[in-house]
């Protein structure tokens, strides 16, 4: 098939400036041709100069992130075959947010920088809380679940390369930068929680991500940066880490939707009226000065800010609110205390009606490892039964759930149930002979290599 | 940077880019390199690494199946076993006591890993969960979905970042730098950002660059996969092990040779011809597609061959596990084969064909990852220790990684602690030759690199595949030997400038696979019998008598000689005897 591109080519001058030029190429190639391959022919056909990344061609490396008709792609996981029949002719272009190097090659520095900044490695609160039983952590599938799709994350740059936020403040951290933070801060084994919050809060942090979803929408690999950042959000108000503007941006939100004020305002006083304010609907003339503080939210800037949006119709009045009820607040109210009920019914593990559910025995066992049941109940909600008894014993592998887990009838099964490929593990075989020895006579010739056991080996 | 300026032989001052002098370097950041440089910072030295890409761009990340280790989550299991199992499927070319060590170590390696923070898949009980491998006698492949390679690689960034290692990234390692006395005391590359031969010295040298697969036609490897490490280090005198070995993977999609990995037969998928038929029961009747790696391979091409493929593939049947199964447990496999095959397992089968996936072969060391070179250390898949012998375990290659890139690093930390650093005079004759060396590329004028690859890699494809017979690779020794004429006469670099010169880089990559695939030939050649990776047509039988041995190739340094000798294999435990699965 004929694919027809144009590329941005981008080469530094001796003044440090570029000179950019867009190019056409046409290149005939196979019917499953990607991107890359396209980039490859005219590379080793036609232009051997053009610039790019490359590696693993599998979607699975990060290097060839770039964009193609201003939308971030992997050159590699992008099929020419549709544009091509449509006569289409994209443009390529490096990624953006970050410096180009040469043609389609960008500068990842500050990229990396920002990952590093994220304490990017597991923490426990000390040495010493490496499980007692030397053996590895117990995390079960649900845990593990959580940080799924964090962990598929190929540091290709995509999304950074969209993010709105970062365009306007080179700063910001960036989503995948906070993804990987949500991949320590989603996983049990790590002890530094809330040192983590604490750090990723503020400016240019977590709540500086303005929402737009063009990281979710661009990334290659289905890591959804953007609910990471959601999910660091919801961590933090757990923590009660609420101080950042978009904290109580959010809180004042959501209260202002509830219909249930009054709510607490600066050092926690509740905001007189608010009751008032709050009447089911959306109160965009409380969010400021609930978000920013009474104060700080008369100073010129922001109360000059406040009426230019009054005269322009943009917000309500104030009086809005407490003349206009929201029709079936009572139910909207209904509603909210349903939603929170059952939260907190889903965190105890069981309806609200029912008493809390106690812990399958397996993972109970597993979790008293490393928890007491007062830990447990503390975090989950769920009950350690009283016959379980505290140890590091693995289960023995008959009382794992294996159908559960793997599905019925598969592959482990029949090899657990056949007791293997070959029953004996060849074990019982011919006994060890001087041939052995006669071979170790032979060799280390060169003093580096194979004898059995050498000293080194020691 | 530091620019060095010493006086050379003569009177003649020459100006030469040592960069820094370290105590250990290591050339490539997959998970070998990292490993034996985490473990090297541990032993308290200043360690840095030389990588032509960015760490987490290695090709580790690409193995997807899983590593395997004797942990007994969902069997009874032991070292034992798994030992055995490493040394038939090895077809008794294994070192035993390299094995061992191996299949002993990973217990604490995989469970030291965990504690770094791998996302492990998991069993209900919170254990590390394990799935069945082909050729092993018990589940015991630890994974994290069928992205395995992908989080290992990644965790070991994360502690090579908390661990603080200096690297060096985008720079194109070309020689390793000898001293006077023939010693090895670091690598000079071409930074690929600023252009430039870059020196790094260290009294240590430790090679992780990987495999050589691109010299294939359908191959697994990317394209960074190209041999460099053992190129450069048989150019410096180390001796090459066992490199007519190379594996061809019995799944590996034909559009681009992209890996479906052998999970999806664990988890219980399984293999039909054009006919619809389960052909591993004429090959493998009890392990049926679980069979070892070169058995499954051989099976394949000989359907192919009879006419019951489908368009030069058999069928990878994953249907009947059903959505659920497939999304959990093989997503990677799924998107792999919808991207490039548009195919989408769930609904279908994929269509597959043996690939170049691993080299057992490399540069030849001892259980301490050290080789004859002095100051020269290897581990990983540029390595051959030798734990595969002729054919490697799948699972088996992450774990050789991480245990001998661990031991490596322990090693050459040990060695040079307190030695003084490598003083950049003693690097001026060395570091001149490779100034020369692309001075020479940059100049010439030929063909294009890759005109010259691809007629090594259809070769190689052709005649140094699944399959071979002396005359095949006859053939492909000549042709090589042609090609190899027409690079050293010059190729083309269209790109002459410094600043992301990926042209230049390329036709030096070119350079590697010529020379390793002409040793590749000339060992399989030389091996007259059919053992794991290499099956001879005119030699279908294995010999214990002739070949229970190690082939060792040398290359002279002066007059580029290559010689192919032998080198005795290591049985403690286990006599060969005939392999059936």
């Amino acid at each position: 098939m004929l694919v027809k591109l144009k590329i941005w080519r981008q080469t530094p001058t001796a003044d440090g400036a570029f000179a950019r030029e867009l190019v056409d190429f046409e290149v005939d190639t196979f019917e499953e041709a990607t991107l890359l391959d396209v980039l490859d022919s005219i590379k080793h056909h036609q232009d051997g100069t053009l610039a790019y990344r490359k590696s693993c061609r599998m979607a699975i490396c990060g290097s060839c992130g770039m964009r193609m008709d201003g939308r971030a792609v992997l050159a590699c996981k992008t099929p020419m075959k549709e544009l091509a029949a449509k006569g289409r002719v994209p443009v390529i272009a490096p990624m953006g947010n970050m410096p180009v190097l040469r043609d389609l090659v960008t500068d990842m520095t500050d990229f990396w920088q920002k990952v590093r900044a994220m304490t990017p490695w597991l923490e426990r609160a000390h040495h010493g809380d490496a499980p007692a039983d030397g053996r590895e952590h117990l995390v079960s599938p649900e845990e593990q679940q959580k940080i799924t799709k964090e962990t598929m994350c190929i540091m290709c740059g995509c999304c950074v390369s969209e993010c709105n936020s970062m365009e306007a403040d080179p700063s910001f951290l960036g989503p995948a930068a906070l993804a990987k933070g949500y991949r320590f801060v989603g996983d049990v084994r790590d002890k530094r929680t809330r040192e983590r919050l604490e750090q990723y809060n503020g400016p240019h942090g977590v709540w500086d991500c303005t929402r737009c979803y063009f990281c979710n929408e661009r990334c290659p690999k289905g890591v959804d940066p953007r609910d990471a950042i959601a999910k660091l959000g919801a961590a933090m108000f757990d923590h009660g880490i609420t101080s950042d503007r978009g904290a109580k941006h959010a809180q004042v939100f959501v209260d202002s939707t509830k219909g249930q004020g009054p709510v607490p305002g600066s050092f926690g006083i509740p905001v007189p009226g608010s009751e008032i304010l709050y009447n089911g609907h959306l109160s965009e003339t409380a969010l400021i000065p609930l978000t920013l503080g009474i104060p700080t939210s008369l100073t010129p800037n922001w109360a000059g800010m406040g009426v230019k949006l009054g005269r322009k119709g943009k917000v309500p009045p104030p009086w809005h609110g407490a003349l206009h009820r929201v029709k079936g607040l009572d139910e909207v109210r209904r509603l909210w205390r349903v939603l929170e009920g059952k939260e907190s019914a889903e965190r105890r593990g069981g309806d609200l009606e029912e008493p809390a559910k106690p812990l399958p025995p397996n993972i109970a066992q597993g979790v008293l490892t490393q928890f007491t049941p007062e830990q447990i109940f503390e975090r989950t909600g769920a009950v350690v039964s009283s016959d379980i008894t505290a140890g590091g014993g693995k289960l023995p592998p008959d009382q794992v759930d294996l159908a559960g887990y793997y599905g019925a009838e598969t592959v482990v099964q029949r090899f657990v149930a056949g007791g293997g490929l070959d029953k004996d593990h060849g074990l019982s075989g011919p006994a060890p002979t001087d041939y052995a020895a006669q071979q170790a006579a032979q060799i280390d010739a060169h003093g580096s290599r194979p004898g059995a056991t050498t000293s080194k080996d020691a | 940077m530091r620019v060095a300026y010493v006086r050379a032989r003569g009177e003649r001052i020459e100006r030469i880019s040592v960069i820094a002098s370290h105590d250990v370097v290591i050339v490539g950041a997959g998970l070998a390199g990292m490993r034996a440089a985490v473990e090297a910072a541990r032993g308290g030295v200043d360690v840095a690494v030389v990588t032509k890409l960015h760490p987490v761009r290695s090709h580790s990340g690409a193995a997807e199946g899983g590593i395997n280790v004797a942990l007994g989550n969902v069997s009874d299991d032991s070292t034992e076993g798994h030992t055995y199992d490493t040394v038939k499927g090895s077809d008794y070319l294994a070192d035993q006591d390299a094995s061992r060590i191996m299949c002993e170590a990973a217990v604490d390696d995989i469970l030291e890993l965990e504690n770094m923070g791998c996302f492990f898949s998991r069993l209900p009980n919170g254990r590390i969960a394990q799935r069945p491998f082909g050729a092993a006698g018990r589940p015991r492949t630890a994974f994290a979905a069928d992205i395995t390679g992908h989080v290992l690689l990644h965790v070991m960034y994360e502690q090579l970042l908390k661990h603080g290692v200096k690297v060096y990234e985008e720079f194109f390692a070309i020689d390793l730098v000898l001293d006077d006395n023939g010693e090895c005391i670091g690598v000079s590359s071409w930074d690929i950002k600023d252009g430039g031969i870059k020196t790094v010295l260290g009294n240590a040298t430790v090679i992780c660059t990987g495999g050589m697969g691109r010299m294939y036609h359908g191959t697994t490897n990317a394209f960074a996969c190209t041999g460099d490490g053992m190129a450069m280090a048989f150019r410096a005198g180390a001796p090459l092990k066992d490199m007519e070995f190379m594996q061809f993977h019995p799944t590996t999609l034909k559009a681009n040779g992209v890996l479906i990995t052998e999970g999806c037969r664990g988890e219980g998928g399984v293999l039909r011809n054009a006919d619809g038929e389960r052909f591993m029961k004429n090959y493998a009747p009890n392990a049926m597609e679980l069979a070892s790696r070169d058995v499954v391979s051989r099976a394949e091409w000989t359907e192919i061959m009879s006419g019951r493929g489908v368009d030069g593939c058999v069928l990878l049947d994953l249907t009947h596990l059903g959505a659920d199964h497939i999304n959990r447990a093989l997503p990677g496999s799924r998107e792999l084969a919808l991207d490039y095959a548009g195919v989408d397992a769930i609904d279908e089968p994929i269509p597959v064909r043996p690939g170049a996936h691993y080299q057992m072969g490399g540069v030849h060391t001892d259980n301490w990852g050290m080789t004859p070179l002095p100051g020269l250390w290897a581990s990983g898949e540029a390595a051959c220790v030798s734990v595969h012998g002729a054919n490697r375990l799948g699972g088996n290659s992450l774990l050789e990684a991480v245990v001998f890139g661990r031991r490596s690093g322990e090693h050459a930390a040990r060695t040079v602690q307190g030695k003084a650093r490598p003083d950049a005079a003693a690097a001026a004759a060395s570091i001149s030759k490779t100034e020369a060396k692309v001075a020479g590329l940059l100049s010439a004028t030929g063909p294009r690199a890759d005109e010259l690859r691809e007629s090594l890699a259809e070769t190689m494809y052709a005649n140094c595949g699944v399959f071979r017979t002396g005359d095949s690779m006859t053939e492909a020794r000549d042709t090589i030997a042609t090609l190899r004429k027409t690079y050293d006469e010059g190729v083309l670099v269209q790109d002459k400038g410094s600043n992301f010169n990926n042209d230049l880089t390329y036709a030096i990559e070119v350079g590697y696979l010529l020379e390793m695939g002409d040793v590749l030939t000339r060992c399989a050649l030389e091996r007259e019998e059919s053992r794991g990776g290499h099956t001879r047509l005119d030699f279908v039988e294995r010999d214990d008598e002739k070949w229970l041995v190690h082939s060792l190739t040398t290359r002279t340094i002066d007059d580029a000689k290559i010689n192919v000798g032998t080198h005795p294999v290591t049985i403690t435990d286990y006599q060969p005897a005939i392999r059936t699965y």
